[in-house]
């Protein structure tokens, strides 16, 4: 492996241009300056950094367990609640933070970091998917063609579906988010039948089969109990934590790594960031560019991957000020 | 089949507003014991907001 400091300052000593407290590499520093030989040693060195932490090397069975045991008490809220066991807000809390956590899980599963193709444990990152993905009243198959869009065209106004987040501020941002929810022509639905329809896949048109079915099942589902007299119960344990849940994904999870959606190029469609609800708050999400740049790393890892990879990220010109 | 699906879909708003919040209206004033006003039963009521708002909802493309 070559010397980081090499690569960045030409040779040029500068004792204490790595350590957390030195003046490390000038920020401004775009990495089109560097020479194609330095880009692909980095790229290099970054990449044997991203394997290192790589979803085949780290342990990703807990994502599994995490999403049986919410799947089990997110069912159980409802009979819980319908008796009296648990109060209907704390239910609704508990919910919230499984439409949001479900689908950080079902995520792992979309970059099939929970089982690849072709091996015994590609079922459970299947059924991960699938069932993290139902509080959100979204098939898996639907979540996993629209963010692998979003990896492909990050920020562009077209082509990511996830662009329709841009927004100002965080304030605006949940705003757009709700606003996204409408049933109109210019919500997410309508956005991501066009992008579907633009993909014309077998995969792309059987996401769409699924996400109505499922959606016709739940609304099913919603009727039956308002029409049997649990018309709050299912609004409070299910109904608000979705918009609850949302509302969380699309300003913390989507929104504050990309913005200001401008960046379309790999080192600065997203950032490192340090978010206001820190990151467990945040669900890891102050290492998104960790995350865009090797996908296959599942979200836990990403922060020790950013420590290791953070004077090749600088040396690229990457603003690492955050953490 | 997926025709039919699809305008199925383009009333669901509609749908979602007799089928889920006119009950939801309904059970929540029950609940807080609220009567119903112009002597409606409270799912007459109910019926009135939820199905005027689903329609709106249909027709404008968005709830507000």
């Amino acid at each position: 492996m070559n010397d980081i400091r090499d690569l960045m300052l030409g040779g040029q000593t500068a004792p204490d241009a790595l350590t957390r407290e030195g003046p490390a590499i000038p920020l401004a520093r775009p990495d089109r300056e560097l020479d194609a030989h330095a880009r692909k040693t980095l790229a290099q060195m970054e990449r044997e950094i991203g394997l290192k932490y790589a979803a085949q090397n780290v342990s990703t069975w807990p994502y599994v367990a995490i999403a049986l045991v919410c799947f089990a008490v997110f069912v159980a809220t409802f009979p819980l609640a319908i008796m009296g066991v648990i109060p209907l807000w704390l239910g609704c809390a508990i919910n919230s933070v499984f439409v949001a956590g479900g689908y950080v899980v079902s995520h792992e599963a979309m970059h099939s970091n929970l089982g690849r193709e072709g091996t015994k444990a590609r079922f459970w990152n299947e059924l991960t998917g699938w069932i993290a993905a139902v509080p959100l009243i979204l098939p898996f198959s639907m979540l996993k063609a629209m963010h692998l869009l979003h990896h492909q065209y990050t920020n562009d106004p077209i082509k990511d579906p996830d662009a329709i987040h841009a927004a100002p501020n965080v304030f605006m941002a949940v705003i757009k988010s709700w606003l996204n929810r409408q049933p109109g022509p210019i919500g997410t639905a309508a956005r991501w039948r066009r992008h579907i329809g633009e993909l014309g896949t077998p995969e792309a048109k059987a996401a769409l089969k699924h996400t109505m079915a499922i959606q016709l099942v739940v609304l099913s589902f919603f009727f039956a109990m308002a029409r049997s007299g649990y018309a709050i119960e299912v609004a409070l344990l299910w109904w608000l934590p979705r918009h609850i849940g949302l509302s969380y994904i699309h300003a913390v999870l989507s929104w504050a790594p990309h913005q200001p959606h401008n960046g379309v190029g790999r080192y600065d469609s997203t950032a490192i960031i340090r978010h206001k609800l820190g990151h467990w708050g945040s669900l890891g999400i102050d290492f998104h560019l960790v995350h865009h740049l090797h996908p296959y790393i599942p979200v836990h890892a990403c922060k020790a991957a950013y420590r290791e990879m953070k004077p090749i990220l600088e040396a690229r010109g990457v603003d690492c000020s955050a953490h | 089949m997926e025709v039919a699906l699809k305008k199925l879909f383009t009333v669901m708003p509609l749908i979602f507003g007799i089928g889920f919040i006119a009950p939801l209206i309904a059970q929540t004033m029950a609940a807080w014991h609220w009567e119903a006003p112009l002597g409606l039963t409270r799912i007459a009521f109910g019926l009135t907001i939820g199905a005027a708002w689903g329609l709106y909802a249909t027709l404008r493309g968005r709830w507000v």
